[in-house]
């Protein structure tokens, strides 16, 4: 075998070609891996935001929360549905919330954008959401027009600050009091309200959007859920919380993975294209050398397993720096409309060793395939090379 | 230089190669009737018009000729670079002419020591490394390796020199580590094209010295290309060629 240091060694003599090929597919590595850790971002936040023992009741037929409508009355039948836990005084864990979308300005004023409001009991969220921390100011007050704002969209739109109002509709103010913290949740990118006033503010008396229910243990789900759904009169489907909000990433998750890869796919062509080049201006610059190989006895195969190594080298130094430089994306912040409720949601870019290990895979395999053709070149130099002046 | 002078040469290295041991040691290449032809346009050309050779082992023989002679034609034949058209070619044992491109490559890399006239050496590799470069072929550990590699080095006179790259080395210096390349390995024949045809006359004195005691004292059997008379005049034999045969 063609000694190894030998292949690095002339990756590294010719350093300004040799970068200029690892940049390329340093690029698309980027993408791609910036692609992943956004859906691995998207992915979590959601997860983050659903409880196993937790089940959630939508009207039949909603993908999500917004467009459902359950019931007050359908609320009293779920409280005695088997498997439901009770606290500590017998009063059934069962709690029906409102979600509705706020069309709200812009704090950097480049126009308009949804936020989701979220009417509820304020004074069961510890029962529910035991993970939400007040960071700044105090909890709304229940049955006043206070409201909370999550973490990450405070300074998104206009009016969430604390000690600001903003309008849920017209002559319906509210003041934010507090800014809240749900353990990266997507629950940070909500307001949180009085379920009474919301539902006053938005003409939606004596029906809520959903209906959250701790259940005794996670192994209780199924009977629990046939029991829901078996009154067909009702109309109600039921999932567990972690399930709910795996299906609300779906859309958005299939959106941001298919621009990732087909960005990274025409992206990558040009990369490959790019190693190709600087591996085929290799061979053509090394013809004695190679011939010199082949006479001194090395094979074709070595020849060729030599120079696709070298290929490989660099396009795995260029996948390096891309994921290298997509792992600064961790600190950046980003916002986009989920595509099944149709309002904002606030994630980060999320590194795993997968992606990384994946996006490193990725560039490995655009050195093989842009270093395949120059390699066989190289294979096919003729030992007699070695002898032309 | 004039033709009586190079006919006198001639005979002079010829009368050379009747003393030597030569006469009494068995032939280790044996060219019979090989015919090497090349297709220009439509035309073919025998650089080589069914040459008969044979060499003795343990000499030292240079074979000169004008330019588009046949000579490095028949070097790379000789030294299983490339294939006679017709004819057989039997080295070291082995009937090259037949033999496939794999098997080329093995038997290269087993028998033949190599000598370029540009040196040829891997320019990222050190002066060590390059030497080493043959020994990779072989079953030897990185230590023995090594090991030989140093004495090779020794041998030349370049022990000081191992870790520099030939860009830090003079012409004569890379030839002789060309030398010590050609010789690792402990190869039967030593080709060398034109080995002396890149160096000032002081250092290719050295490396002619070298290749005499490559010759009496290891017992190499060198075959050797060169326009230089006085590089033909180390040689025990000197063979003429032209137009693709054997003067």
């Amino acid at each position: 075998m063609v000694p190894i240091r030998y292949n690095v060694r002339n990756l590294l003599v010719r350093r300004t070609t040799t970068m200029a090929a690892a940049l390329g597919v340093g690029l698309v590595v980027f993408v791609l891996a910036a692609s992943l850790m956004l859906n691995e971002g998207l992915a979590r936040t959601l997860d983050q935001s659903g409880s196993a023992d937790t089940a959630i009741v939508l009207r039949k037929g909603s993908d999500s929360e917004m467009p459902s409508s359950v019931e007050d009355k359908a609320i009293s039948l779920i409280k005695v549905a088997p498997g439901v836990k009770s606290s500590s005084d017998g009063q059934p864990l069962v709690l029906g919330e409102v979600v509705v979308v706020l069309f709200q300005d812009l704090a950097n004023g480049k126009g308009k954008s949804n936020a989701t409001l979220r009417g509820m009991p304020l004074d069961r969220v510890q029962v529910f959401r035991p993970e939400v921390k007040i960071i700044e100011g105090r909890m709304a007050a229940p049955g006043t027009d206070e409201v909370v704002v999550g973490a990450r969209v405070v300074g998104r739109f206009k009016g969430f600050e604390i000690g600001q109002s903003l309008d849920l509709r017209k002559a319906r103010p509210v003041k934010v009091v507090g800014i809240f913290e749900a353990n990266g949740s997507s629950f940070e990118s909500e307001v949180w309200g009085d379920i009474e006033y919301v539902r006053s503010a938005f003409g939606r008396e004596a029906v809520v959007s959903s209906v959250r229910v701790k259940l005794e243990s996670p192994a209780v789900f199924d009977g629990f859920e046939v029991a829901v759904e078996r009154d067909k009169q009702l109309g109600l489907e039921v999932l567990a919380e972690p399930d709910f909000y795996r299906k609300q990433s779906e859309n958005t998750s299939i959106f941001i993975i298919a621009m990732g890869t087909l960005i990274a796919v025409f992206f990558s062509i040009g990369a490959m294209i790019g190693a190709m080049i600087t591996m085929y201006g290799s061979v053509a610059h090394r013809k004695r050398e190679i011939g010199v190989l082949r006479a001194l006895g090395f094979s074709r195969s070595a020849i060729m397993f030599s120079f696709l190594l070298e290929s490989v080298l660099l396009a795995l130094l260029g996948a390096s720096l891309g994921t290298l430089a997509s792992l600064g994306m961790g600190l950046v912040k980003f916002s986009m409309l989920n595509f099944t409720t149709f309002s904002e949601i606030t994630f980060q870019f999320t590194a795993t060793p997968e992606i990384i290990l994946r996006s490193i895979i990725f560039g490995g395999v655009m050195g093989v395939l842009g270093g395949f053709l120059p390699a066989i070149r190289a294979a096919r130099t003729a030992p007699i090379e070695a002898m032309k002046g | 230089m004039s033709e009586e002078a190079t006919s006198a040469e001639t005979s002079k290295a010829s009368a050379k190669a009747s003393d030597t041991t030569t006469a009494k040691r068995s032939p280790i290449i044996v060219c019979r009737k090989i015919v090497r032809s090349f297709w220009r346009a439509k035309e073919r050309l025998d650089v080589l018009d069914e040459l008969d050779l044979e060499i003795a082992e343990g000499s030292f023989e240079a074979l000169m000729g004008p330019s588009g002679s046949g000579k490095t034609t028949l070097l790379n034949l000789i030294a299983g670079l490339d294939r006679p058209t017709s004819g057989t070619l039997t080295v070291a044992g082995t009937e090259v002419s037949a033999m496939g491109d794999a098997a080329l490559a093995r038997w290269r890399s087993q028998t033949i020591g190599f000598v370029f006239q540009h040196f040829n050496l891997i320019p990222v590799l050190t002066a060590l490394e390059n030497v080493e470069l043959p020994l990779l072929l072989t079953s030897l550990g990185s230590s023995e390796r090594k090991k030989r590699a140093q004495i090779a080095l020794r041998v030349v006179g370049l022990e000081d020199r191992m870790h520099h790259r030939p860009q830090q080395l003079s012409g004569g210096q890379e030839q002789r580590v060309g030398i010590a390349r050609a010789i690792v390995h402990d190869p039967k024949i030593i080709v060398a094209d034109e080995p002396t045809g890149e160096l000032d006359r002081k250092s290719a004195d050295e490396v002619l010295h070298l290749l005499e005691r490559l010759n009496k004292e290891f017992d190499k059997t060198i075959l050797m290309v060169t326009h230089d008379p006085a590089a033909a005049e180390r040689a025990t034999v000197l063979r003429k060629l032209d137009k693709g045969k054997l003067l």
